[in-house]
C-alpha cells in the first residue's frame, strides 16, 4: 500500500514537472509560432445602417441613414453613433451640435444609462430649438441604435450642466423623445 | 401627438396611452405571449404556400389578386399595398419607404428594424430588405407591422395569401390595476406594460370595459386592488371587465404616457340638474395666473439679427398678456417686471407658492435652421429617470414616516402618480388650447404641442405650460414679433388660449 502511495506521488510530481516546463517553453509545444511583433488582424465590426437624427430646415429632427461599423459592445456602439453625429449629415440635412465639438468619453451605469461627454461649446448658444435639437439629435440617436439603454445625459467638459441655453434640464439622463422628429 | 383630453366621455376611443422608450423598443421583442408568437410564426412562417415555391407568391384582395416575386424567405411588399389602395413611395433623402393609408402613416427602410407606425416607434424581428422591386419583407412583418395597423390581416390560399378585413393582434399587454378612494369619488389607475389602443365603455349598469384593440391583456394579480366603488378587475380576450358597486358608474376617463396607462375616475352619477331660479350668483375667486416673461437681466436669451433680445420680447408680450387676461377678468402676476434675473426655479417656486391655477412661461425661439417658423408649446415630460427620482423620494418620505414598505409606499406612490398625472393631463390640455388659438388667431403653420423636461416648468402643481411664441432667427418672422400690433394679437392668442381651458376646467 505504502509503495503504491510512493508511486502515485511520483507520478503526480512528474506531471507537475512537465507541465511547468511546457508552459515556460511557450504553451504550445507542437502549436504555431508566432514571429515576434506580428499580432493577429482584429476582426473589424460588421458594417450597418444606422438610423442618425440631424436637424431639417423645418427645425425638427429628420432620420439620414448612414453605413457604419457598429460594435456589439454597448458603449462602443454609443461612440461609433455620436460620432456619426458629429460628423454631420451627407445630405441636405444640417448639423444638430452648432459647434466643432469632440467627443471624450462615454460610459454606461448599470441602469442602462449613457453618459456621454462633450467638449463644451466655443461659443454662446441661444434658442430652446437649438438646445432641444442638440440634447435629441444625440439622445434620439443613440438610443434608437442602442436597444439595450434608456437613457442619455449629455456631459461637457466632463461636467453635468443644469442648462445649456437656460430651457432643457440636462441634469438628468434625458429618455427618447419622438416628439421632436418630423412625422415623414 | 394624439391624446385623449381630461373628462372624455366613456367610450370614445384614443390611440396613445403612452409611449417609453422601454415600452415601445420591446413592441414585439419582448413582453409577449411566446405561445402566441409560436402559433403566429407556425402560421406565418411556414414554408409559403406550394405556388410560392416557384417563385413568386400571389395575394388577393377583394376581388383583384398580384402575383409578387419572392426574395428569399421574402416577398416584394410595395405591389402588396398599391393592391390594397394604400400609397407606398420611396424617399431618397431619408432613405426610408412611407406608407399612407386613410389617416396611417408607416415608415420602413431596408435593414432596419426599428419602423415608424402611426407615430409609434416599434421595434421588429425581421428588418426588410433591398430587393429588385425596391424592397422585400417577411409575410410575418407584411401582417404585423403593414396590415395589422392599416385593420387587415392574412388567410391562407392555396395560390398564396387573401387579405383580409379585421386586424390580427396575437400580442399581450401586461396590466396593472390599482385604486385610490377620495372623498366622492375613486381613481382607477390601469397601468400598461406597453402601448397599446383602448377604448372604454359601460356595457350594463356596474360593469364597465376597457376594450383592447391591439392586444390581449394579462392582468397582474398579485397586486390587491382594494375600493369602496371598484369590486373587481378580470381579464377576458381582449377587454378588461370592470365590476362597480351599486350605483357607481365611470364619469371620465383618459390616457397618459410615460408609463402607458388609463386613468378612471369612477363615482356615482350626479343627479340631471333641474333648471335652478335665476339668483344673484356668488362671486367665485378669480383664478390666478402667473406669466412668465423668460430670461432677463444678465441672461437676454436669443437675439434676432438686428438685435432684439429674446427677454425683451418676453416682458412685451408678457405685460400685454397681463392687460388682456385682467380685462377678461382673472389675477395676474409676473414673475418679472423689469429687465431682472430671475432664477428658473425661483419662477415656478413663487408660482407654487401664490397657488396659482396656471403657469404660462414665454419664450421665442431661435435655431440653424433659418427658416423654421411658428408658434409652439410645450408641457413637462416625465422621463423614466424623472420617475425613478420621484419615486425614489417618495420611498424616503415613506421611510423617514416608518411606512410599511410593502403596503402604504405602494398607496403613497400610485397616489403621487395621480397627481402627477393629473397635473400633466392638465397641463396637455393648456398646452393644446393655448397652441390652437395661436394657430388659428394667428395663422401660423402648426409646430404642434409637444413635451420635454424644462426646467422652469420642473416642480410646478399646477397646469404648466411653455410657448415659444416664434422664431427671432426667422428674419421674416423676426420682423413681426418686433411689431406692437402682433405682439398685441399674440397675447390676446394665448389669452384665449388660458381662457378656453380655465371655462372648461372641471
Amino acid at each position: 500500500m505504502n509503495r503504491r502511495v510512493g508511486l502515485i506521488a511520483v507520478a503526480l510530481a512528474s506531471l507537475v514537472v512537465i507541465l511547468y516546463l511546457v508552459l515556460r517553453s511557450g504553451g504550445g509545444g507542437g502549436g504555431e509560432a508566432v514571429a515576434p511583433g506580428v499580432l493577429p488582424t482584429p476582426t473589424p465590426a460588421p458594417e450597418q445602417k444606422v438610423m442618425l437624427l440631424f436637424l431639417g430646415r423645418d427645425g425638427l429632427l429628420h432620420p439620414e441613414l448612414h453605413m457604419v461599423s457598429l460594435p456589439a459592445e454597448t458603449d462602443e456602439r454609443v461612440r461609433a453613433v455620436v460620432h456619426e453625429i458629429l460628423a454631420g449629415p451627407t445630405g441636405p440635412l444640417l448639423p444638430v451640435v452648432p459647434y466643432e465639438a469632440q467627443l471624450l468619453d462615454v460610459f454606461i451605469d448599470a441602469d442602462g444609462h449613457a453618459f456621454v461627454d462633450l467638449s463644451p461649446p466655443d461659443h454662446r448658444l441661444e434658442g430652446s430649438n437649438t438646445e432641444l435639437v442638440l440634447a435629441y439629435g444625440i439622445v434620439d440617436s443613440i438610443l434608437l441604435n442602442c436597444p439595450d439603454l434608456v437613457g442619455v445625459q449629455i456631459l461637457f467638459g466632463g461636467h453635468e450642466v443644469p442648462t445649456l441655453t437656460g430651457h432643457l434640464d440636462l441634469s438628468a439622463p434625458l429618455g427618447l423623445n419622438k416628439g421632436l422628429i418630423a412625422a415623414s | 401627438m394624439r391624446r385623449a383630453a381630461h373628462g372624455d366621455t366613456v367610450g370614445r376611443s384614443f390611440s396613445d396611452v403612452g409611449s417609453t422608450p422601454t415600452a415601445s423598443t420591446s413592441f414585439f421583442m419582448r413582453r409577449r405571449d411566446y405561445c402566441s408568437r409560436a402559433l403566429l410564426i407556425a402560421t406565418l412562417l411556414a414554408p409559403l404556400p406550394a405556388a410560392a415555391q416557384g417563385g413568386s407568391v400571389t395575394f388577393e384582395f377583394r376581388g383583384n389578386a398580384v402575383s409578387v416575386p419572392r426574395v428569399g424567405t421574402r416577398v416584394e411588399v410595395v405591389p402588396i399595398l398599391k393592391l390594397l389602395g394604400a400609397e407606398a413611395a420611396y424617399s431618397p433623402a431619408a432613405g426610408t419607404y412611407g406608407v399612407q393609408f386613410g389617416d396611417h402613416m408607416i415608415q420602413f427602410a431596408p435593414d432596419q428594424r426599428h419602423v415608424l407606425v402611426d407615430d409609434q416607434l416599434e421595434e421588429v424581428a425581421d428588418a426588410p430588405v433591398a430587393s429588385p422591386g425596391g424592397v422585400a419583407v417577411s409575410v410575418e412583418f407584411l401582417e404585423r407591422v403593414l396590415l395589422s395597423p392599416l385593420g387587415f390581416h392574412l388567410e391562407n390560399e392555396s395560390e398564396g395569401y387573401r387579405i383580409v378585413e379585421g386586424a390580427r393582434f396575437p400580442d399581450v399587454v401586461g396590466v396593472r390595476a390599482a385604486a385610490a378612494d377620495f372623498g366622492a369619488t375613486t381613481t382607477l389607475v390601469i397601468t400598461l406594460s406597453r402601448v397599446a389602443k383602448a377604448e372604454v365603455r359601460e356595457d350594463s349598469p356596474g360593469t364597465a370595459v376597457v376594450h383592447f384593440a391591439d392586444a390581449t391583456p394579462q392582468l397582474d394579480t398579485t397586486f390587491p386592488l382594494r375600493s369602496r366603488r371598484v369590486r373587481a378587475v378580470t381579464a377576458r380576450k381582449q377587454d378588461l371587465d370592470i365590476s362597480l358597486t351599486d350605483g357607481v358608474a365611470v364619469l371620465s376617463w383618459h390616457g397618459l404616457e410615460a408609463p402607458s396607462r388609463i386613468i378612471l375616475e369612477v363615482g356615482k352619477r350626479p343627479p340631471t340638474p333641474t333648471p335652478a331660479p335665476l339668483l344673484p350668483q356668488r362671486r367665485r375667486a378669480m383664478p390666478l395666473v402667473v406669466i412668465d416673461p423668460g430670461h432677463g437681466g444678465e441672461d437676454t436669451g436669443a437675439e434676432s439679427a438686428v438685435g432684439m433680445a429674446e427677454k425683451d420680447l418676453t416682458l412685451a408680450v408678457a405685460e400685454r398678456l397681463a392687460k388682456d387676461l385682467l380685462a377678461r377678468g382673472y389675477a395676474v402676476r409676473l414673475t418679472r417686471d423689469g429687465d431682472q434675473t430671475r432664477a428658473l426655479t425661483d419662477r415656478t417656486a413663487l408660482a407654487n407658492r401664490l397657488d396659482a391655477t396656471v403657469f404660462v412661461s414665454l419664450h421665442a425661439n431661435a435655431s440653424r435652421a433659418t427658416s423654421a417658423r411658428g408658434a409652439e408649446t410645450y408641457y413637462m415630460s416625465l422621463d423614466k429617470a424623472s420617475d425613478e427620482d420621484a419615486a425614489a423620494a417618495a420611498r424616503l418620505e415613506n421611510a423617514a414616516h416608518g411606512a410599511d414598505s410593502n403596503g402604504d409606499s405602494k398607496l403613497d406612490l400610485i397616489l403621487w402618480d395621480m397627481a402627477q398625472a393629473e397635473i400633466l393631463n392638465e397641463s396637455a390640455r393648456l398646452a393644446l388650447d393655448v397652441q390652437q388659438q395661436l394657430n388659428t388667431l394667428l395663422n401660423l403653420p402648426d409646430r404642434g404641442v409637444k413635451q420635454a423636461p424644462f426646467v422652469v416648468l420642473k416642480g410646478a402643481t399646477m397646469p404648466a405650460v411653455l410657448v415659444e411664441v416664434g422664431f427671432l432667427s426667422n428674419a421674416r418672422e423676426a420682423k413681426q414679433l418686433a411689431d406692437s400690433g402682433y405682439q398685441q394679437r399674440l397675447a390676446a392668442a394665448i389669452a384665449s388660449g388660458i381662457e378656453g381651458f380655465l371655462r372648461s376646467a372641471p
